[in-house]
């Protein structure tokens, strides 16, 4: 897998599509997020990510359930999520079943974690937005010890206290499984992420890039502080969306019936202005190429590229040739240019091969030929 | 007689028409502003902002979630202000929904501790209390520091016997606002707007105990 990966996430949403005016059922859609998973993986992509929501019109109420299962019928994409809800999902759970992904899918997972907006979700897993941010630091604290020591004895404010708890399976080869922290605006959670040496997520849709370039700005200078390694060195993954056809005029023309009506920002500015102020593109391959190697203008050689390609309701058929294109006429031109501009000691995206042989790097020899004698 | 740096007053007119009566007295405060602020000793640059040309922007930013282009311009403008006029037409009893929008897509913060000037426009004197019972909770909800002087002028008060006690009033307030100014010390950084790079808590703050 080279330097930076490319992929899909999606928000798992059920959208009427506006041009026919037919919703499709959660079963077509729950299916439908398997079939562009098997795609992106037949095309070359790196990643697909699913995302977690407890209320409609979204169906991704699982995520771990529909990475399983896509994981048994793939053989070399990397499942992840976005995001995992870190501030209502308990983080005994998290532990138990990533952890045990992990496994069934021999470490080709990770997690983004996030805050989640939908304020009633909150009260639903009893607990109250406003501590919002202080339930996403507390539960992550937990969950990076569940990962890493074997025996956890553990009081917090928002979860009932463990004493002499052991988080299974234990993680693969001792690996915990990579962890990506995502947030549009809040600077905790760029902070934590550096302070952690995790990885920061930005979700770079819907927004202006300015955000984004604050955000990874900070999470950078943070990273370096706490010592993880250089400004250059942290682990940054954005998000991006596109619409394609080979002509322009053309992906222009189809797409905006699904722009004006989508979800979030439909029915406010034009797709031109929408365009013009976020990093969507909506053009030719070549465009959208041009316009992700922009990215790395503003937030400099990184390691984790998504797209939102599946949404507002557009059919499944449409989804697949969008991931054909992807595939056949960005992706590679984007892995050539991409790593043509990366300096040698800028980190590859991080895996769980990766991360297996760094850590083995790290553990004194002594110690590793007495294992082996053992 | 100026201090070096001129104070910046953003002048806010949420009138409809032109010409409106509302961007008549955002004039007549404006340049009362100056004169008061000169006074005091101090210049003014003032900045007029019409909400009128923001009204598409501002419907997209409440669906979008972020402001673009000049009303983001705008709303930097209003974050590093020394001073706010806000001049509203009454509908309905209360300030204009389009003036409110305004404030409300208003990065959180970004008047923080900012005196501000209050004003209002309308048919009839009959609702000049909803400077006190609309317009000035709507301020110090934003944490701003409105003058004690608000300011409602009548389509009568353009003309005939309140043109006098118009004037008046026009002139006390300006000369409130820039007593605030000049008590105001140093002004506090007050949005990420205004911020070149991201204001964090170290984490060891963030965990708790």
């Amino acid at each position: 897998m080279s330097g930076t990966q490319f992929g899909i996430f999606s928000v798992g949403d059920v959208t009427p599509d506006p041009t026919t005016g037919r919703t499709p059922t959660e079963h077509e859609r729950i299916k439908a997020q398997v079939e562009i998973a098997k795609k992106a993986e037949e095309v070359g992509l790196d990643v697909v990510a699913v995302g977690q929501h407890h209320n409609p019109p979204f169906v991704a109420s699982s995520p771990t359930t529909t990475m399983a299962y896509i994981g048994a019928q793939t053989e070399r994409i990397m499942l992840s999520t976005s995001t995992t809800l870190i501030t209502t999902t308990d983080p005994v759970r998290i532990a138990e079943d990533y952890g045990t992904l992990q496994h069934l899918l021999d470490g080709r997972m990770d997690l983004m974690l996030g805050r989640g907006n939908t304020g009633p979700v909150y009260p639903w897993f009893g607990k109250d937005i406003r501590e919002g941010v202080n339930l996403a630091i507390e539960n992550y604290a937990l969950l990076h010890r569940l990962w890493r020591e074997d025996v956890v004895n553990w009081e917090g404010r928002f979860r009932t206290p463990l004493h002499g708890f052991t988080a299974t399976p234990r993680p693969l080869d001792d690996v915990p499984p990579f962890v990506w922290h995502g947030s549009i605006r809040s600077p905790e959670i760029a902070e934590q992420a550096a302070y952690y040496g995790d990885g920061f997520f930005h979700n770079h849709i819907f927004w202006p890039p300015s955000h984004t370039k604050q955000m990874v700005d900070l999470y950078r200078r943070r990273y370096e502080h706490y010592g993880h390694g250089s400004y250059d060195q942290a682990i940054v993954g954005l998000g991006g969306q596109v619409f394609m056809r080979e002509n322009s005029q053309d992906a222009v023309r189809e797409f905006r019936p699904y722009f004006d009506n989508a979800p979030v920002y439909g029915h406010g500015p034009s797709l031109e202005e929408f365009s013009r102020e976020t990093p969507l593109t909506v053009g030719s391959p070549e465009q959208v190429i041009e316009r992700t190697l922009g990215f790395l203008d503003y937030v400099g050689d990184y390691q984790r590229q998504l797209f939102l390609l599946d949404h507002a309701g557009l059919p499944l058929k449409t989804v697949l040739e969008q991931l054909d294109l992807l595939g056949e006429k960005v992706v590679p031109v984007l892995r050539e240019e991409f790593a043509k501009l990366r300096p040698a000691h800028v980190p590859d995206a991080p895996t769980h091969g990766n991360r297996l042989a760094a850590a083995i790097a790290t553990v004194p020899t002594q110690t590793q030929t007495e294992e082996v004698l053992a | 007689m100026t201090d070096i740096d001129p104070s910046r007053v953003v002048v806010v007119t949420a009138g409809l028409r032109a010409p409106s009566s509302t961007r008549l007295l955002a004039d007549e405060l404006a340049d009362a502003v100056v004169e008061e602020f000169a006074s005091a000793g101090r210049s003014a640059e003032v900045r007029i902002v019409e909400v009128r040309e923001h009204a598409h922007a501002i419907a997209d930013a409440l669906l979008t979630g972020f402001a673009a282009g000049a009303l983001a311009e705008d709303q930097r403008a209003l974050a590093e202000a020394d001073a706010v006029v806000v001049v509203t037409p009454t509908f309905s009893g209360s300030y204009s929904g389009l003036f409110k929008s305004f404030f409300d897509v208003l990065e959180l913060g970004a008047l923080d501790q900012t005196p501000v000037l209050l004003a209002a426009t309308g048919g009839t004197e009959r609702h000049s209390l909803m400077l006190e019972h609309a317009l000035r909770p709507l301020f110090t909800y934003l944490k701003a520091v409105p003058v004690p002087t608000a300011i409602y002028a009548a389509t009568a008060d353009f003309g005939g016997p309140g043109t006098a006690s118009l004037s008046a009033r026009v002139r006390r307030g300006a000369a409130e606002l820039a007593r605030a100014v000049s008590g105001s010390t140093s002004r506090p950084t007050r949005s990420a707007v205004a911020a070149d790079s991201l204001a964090f808590t170290p984490f060891e703050e963030l965990l708790p105990r």
